[in-house]
């Protein structure tokens, strides 16, 4: 079965396929480990609808309509705002155009015992690298000189296009 | 003055009281608002809320210019564009099965044939409106085809922009062929000004009329776009082109997503006019008349629906149950068919005409949602054969 060709990859997250929905708002579909999508559908007016669709992907098996504020507090408790489970994976915010992004270095990454000037971060993939936490230790704004070490976590910002380059340049 | 907006209020109670009922059966508003002026008009026993169509005829109107402004605000070359040539052509499709099977149909009648171009397009082209609040309340947003179908009511809306705008100067009662073709000349010369101004002065004409204050802009924003519909039809281009012409214009302006925002309340309350007026027109016997073309017409969009729900299925490899949801959700028919006949009406064509969309429009209005809902039905009876396709994409 082929797509619509109006789906597209998510620019965010390559997890997520974004559709435009005309008149509506937008559509995104994630597919969960076991069962079948989760589609949710982002009305021009705020409203969110939820969808988990059936094994055949064809009829939702259920849905649910959520306000602006509900889908708000709902996206919180889920990305872990009430309560952080043992395991946390990345968290990432766009506001506005700019987005804020928490990356890992590891072992096998370009940047791994690079500093950041060799790297030529900023002029290479226009993000920037605005602190990095290495061993629980925030170093903000770090220089041009701090070398880069696998474990480190690195806080960047910049828009949401740049960020596929930034992971290929940086993380690998 | 005061049995004015006895009537008046009454209009809209009327219509509202009946499409909450609707509602309640998950059926959409238009075809309620039309009962009832059919019900509380002169042609029908008991209360008679509007003795004279005409007395509506402004507010009416305004109910038109506002639904085509929106249209026009709400346009979006992009979401064409994004759709890529597969939706283009899946479009194409169905107006080439729809209008073109309208057209023919219209034809056969025997009104004529400038009343056959307007049947052509009340029966070919979908209700944005029905469409796309069945596919809310249906919850099937989320469902592969959805896409798809919204879609296809992008090619219609561009569509229907572009026949709005070719029809009036053919429908334009001109006294030989020189006459007919300075008054083609002259609303031509009309759109292409206000396409150009579409294209580069949409800041311009934001600026002038973008302020902060709500008030204001509302104020200004219904001058124009009332001014303009007014003048284009002065000029031989129908008011419905014109008011669309203004919210092309207005989408280029840094305020367009608070005007969008604004004229949804004021879109609502004229188009229950509009839908209430069209109402009051139809009389019993007028319908009796025209019944056999209508059952005729509702068959053969039905059949051309189902046909072009398969094509866009299997263009986009899709299953039975898409195909069905496809055909059946597209097929209601609403504001635009009965716009049209507005436009008829107004040129002077064959009296049946504004019956015969009146009816058509209220029984796939009604029958489209119920339909769409059984899709399943129909899902099941449709061969998987068709669906297959024979070569891998």
């Amino acid at each position: 079965m082929s797509s619509p060709p109006e789906r597209r990859r998510g620019i965010m997250n390559p997890d997520v396929v974004e559709q435009s929905l005309p008149g509506i708002g937008e559509r995104y579909e994630l597919q969960p480990a076991d069962g079948g999508p989760v589609v949710v559908v982002i009305h021009h007016s705020g409203r969110r609808d939820l969808y988990v669709m059936g094994p055949n992907r064809s009829e939702p098996e259920a849905a649910v309509s959520l306000t602006d504020s509900q889908a708000r507090t709902l996206g919180a408790i889920l990305g872990g705002a009430y309560f952080k489970p043992a395991v946390v994976e990345e968290i990432e915010a766009i506001i506005g155009d700019l987005l804020i992004d928490w990356v890992s270095v590891e072992n096998g990454s370009p940047a791994a015992g690079r500093t950041i000037a060799e790297l030529e971060v900023r002029r290479r993939t226009r993000m920037t690298v605005a602190a990095i936490l290495r061993d629980h230790q925030p170093i903000i704004a770090p220089e041009p000189t701090e070398t880069l070490q696998p474990g480190d976590r690195l806080i960047v910002i910049g828009r949401p296009a740049d960020l596929p380059g930034f992971l290929r340049h940086v993380v690998g | 003055m005061g049995d004015a907006l006895v009537a008046l209020g009454g209009a809209f109670l009327a219509a509202g009281v009946l499409a909450r009922l609707g509602r309640r059966i998950g059926l959409p508003t238009i075809p309620f608002f039309m009962a009832a002026g059919f019900i509380f008009g002169p042609n029908t026993p008991g209360v008679v809320l509007v003795e004279h169509p005409e007395d509506l005829e402004l507010l009416a109107a305004l109910g038109l210019v506002f639904l085509l402004f929106h249209l026009g605000l709400e346009f979006s070359l992009g979401d064409l564009v994004a759709g890529g040539p597969r939706l283009l052509a899946v479009g194409g499709i169905y107006l080439l099965l729809n209008v073109g099977g309208g057209l023919l149909f219209g034809l056969a009648l025997g009104w004529g044939t400038s009343e056959a171009f307007v049947i052509a397009g009340a029966v070919g082209i979908s209700s944005s409106a029905i469409v796309t609040k069945l596919l809310i309340e249906l919850r099937r947003l989320a469902n592969p085809e959805s896409g798809l179908i919204l879609g296809i009511i992008v090619v219609e809306d561009v569509f229907l922009a572009l026949y709005l705008a070719v029809l009036q100067p053919v429908l334009g009662e001109a006294n030989g062929a020189a006459d007919a073709i300075a008054q083609f000349a002259r609303a031509f010369a009309f759109l292409v000004a206000l396409a150009a101004v579409a294209r580069w002065g949409g800041r311009a004409v934001g600026r002038v009329i973008a302020t902060p204050d709500d008030e204001l802009l509302t104020v200004c924003f219904i001058g124009l776009a009332v001014l303009v519909a007014g003048a284009a039809e002065e000029v031989g281009v129908s008011d419905a082109i014109g008011a669309f012409m203004v919210g092309l214009i207005l989408a280029e302006s840094p305020v367009a997503a608070r005007i969008e925002r604004l004229v949804l309340p004021l879109r609502d309350a004229f188009a229950a006019v509009f839908f209430f007026a069209f109402g009051l027109t139809l009389d019993p016997g007028d319908a009796a008349d025209v019944a056999v073309p209508v059952a005729i017409a509702v068959a053969l969009s039905l059949v051309l629906n189902i046909v072009a729900g398969l094509v866009a299925a299997r263009l986009h490899g899709f299953g039975p149950g898409p195909a069905a949801n496809i055909g059946l959700t597209i097929l209601g028919r609403g504001e635009f068919s009965l716009i049209l006949a507005t436009l008829a009406a107004g040129a002077g064509l064959d009296e049946r005409i504004y019956p015969f969309v009146a009816l058509y429009v209220l029984v796939l209005a009604v029958a489209g949602p119920l339909l769409a809902a059984r899709s399943r039905l129909l899902a099941h009876v449709l061969p998987d054969r068709l669906l297959t396709r024979t070569v891998p994409p």
